[in-house]
């Protein structure tokens, strides 16, 4: 009985582990259609010339905006979502980790329990 | 590609009719999700399409003293009139709107619509090389359940015959 509540319980602990990995995954796959919206941005304003006129999208207004100001708007945006998808790639790490821990223990225990029937 | 089916194969005999009900599941929604990816794509690729349409006929000179019509809902509208012809704003991606000659414009959205095809094409040969390795685990599941089946019978036949 006693193992069988360690192993209820480990098992519920798997179980939070592969909800949070999943949450943490469709952050990442945001971010990175994130990183190539803005990556397309960035290529499209290097190739543009110096006086070209740039707006941004306010509500439902267009804002005129300065090229360079734009610019660094969006290097700044790509240097921020860089960042995050390295953070979560580590926290995707950690939890990958985890659960392979917990998934040996839950294998240990469910390995005695079959042993203790055998031999009941 | 060719090797990873074989490999596939190979792995495929040693499983058993659940694993492989699990595996061919998961090629499913993989096929599912890369099959809407394709769409969507395509989707995208005939919105720029629409806009090249849309800059070649409606910002002509052709039509700079006609008024038109300006949608202010999808069910209200105002009379207006071009005031260029020669310039157009084209968003760019994430809010940001860029004026482009029309000539400008056309050369961004056939870029667009070059690198989607581009994309659709790589994402079609996925998706048929996964749509391949599904039918092999089908064909295989398809075998297992046969010689299941026929095993079943046997066993039942052999019973029969003893009582």
């Amino acid at each position: 009985m006693e193992q069988q509540k360690q192993l209820q319980s480990l098992s519920n602990e798997y179980q939070t582990l592969q909800n949070d990995m999943s949450t943490l995954i469709t952050a990442r796959q945001k971010l990175e259609s994130q990183q190539q919206e803005n990556k397309g941005v960035q290529k499209e304003f290097n190739s543009l010339a110096d006086d070209a006129n740039i707006y941004k999208l306010v509500g439902p207004v267009l804002l005129k905006q300065d090229t360079t100001e734009a610019k660094s708007t969006v290097d700044g945006r790509l240097e921020y979502i860089g960042g995050e998808i390295k953070r979560i790639e580590e926290s995707i790490k950690e939890i990958t980790d985890k659960s392979e821990t917990k998934k040996m223990e839950i294998m240990q225990i469910q390995g005695a329990m079959q042993q203790q029937q055998g031999a009941a | 590609m060719a090797e990873a089916g074989k490999g596939n194969q190979i792995n495929l005999d040693a499983l058993s009719v659940q694993q492989l009900s699990q595996v061919k599941k998961q090629f499913d929604e993989e096929v599912q999700h890369l099959t809407n990816s394709y769409q969507n794509l395509r989707v995208a690729q005939q919105k720029f399409k629409d806009c090249v349409t849309s800059v070649k006929e409606g910002v002509a000179s052709s039509v700079q003293d006609k008024t038109l019509l300006v949608p202010l809902t999808s069910s209200l509208y105002v009379p207006g009139k071009l005031a260029s012809t020669s310039h157009v704003l084209v968003d760019i991606g994430t809010g940001f709107y860029v004026e482009k000659t029309t000539d400008d414009a056309l050369t961004f959205y056939a870029a667009k619509i070059e690198e989607l095809g581009k994309n659709i094409k790589d994402l079609e040969n996925v998706v048929n090389g996964k749509a391949n390795n599904l039918r092999m685990i089908e064909e295989v599941l398809r075998q297992k359940m046969l010689v299941q089946q026929q095993q079943g019978q046997a066993q039942q036949g052999a019973t029969a015959a003893a009582a």
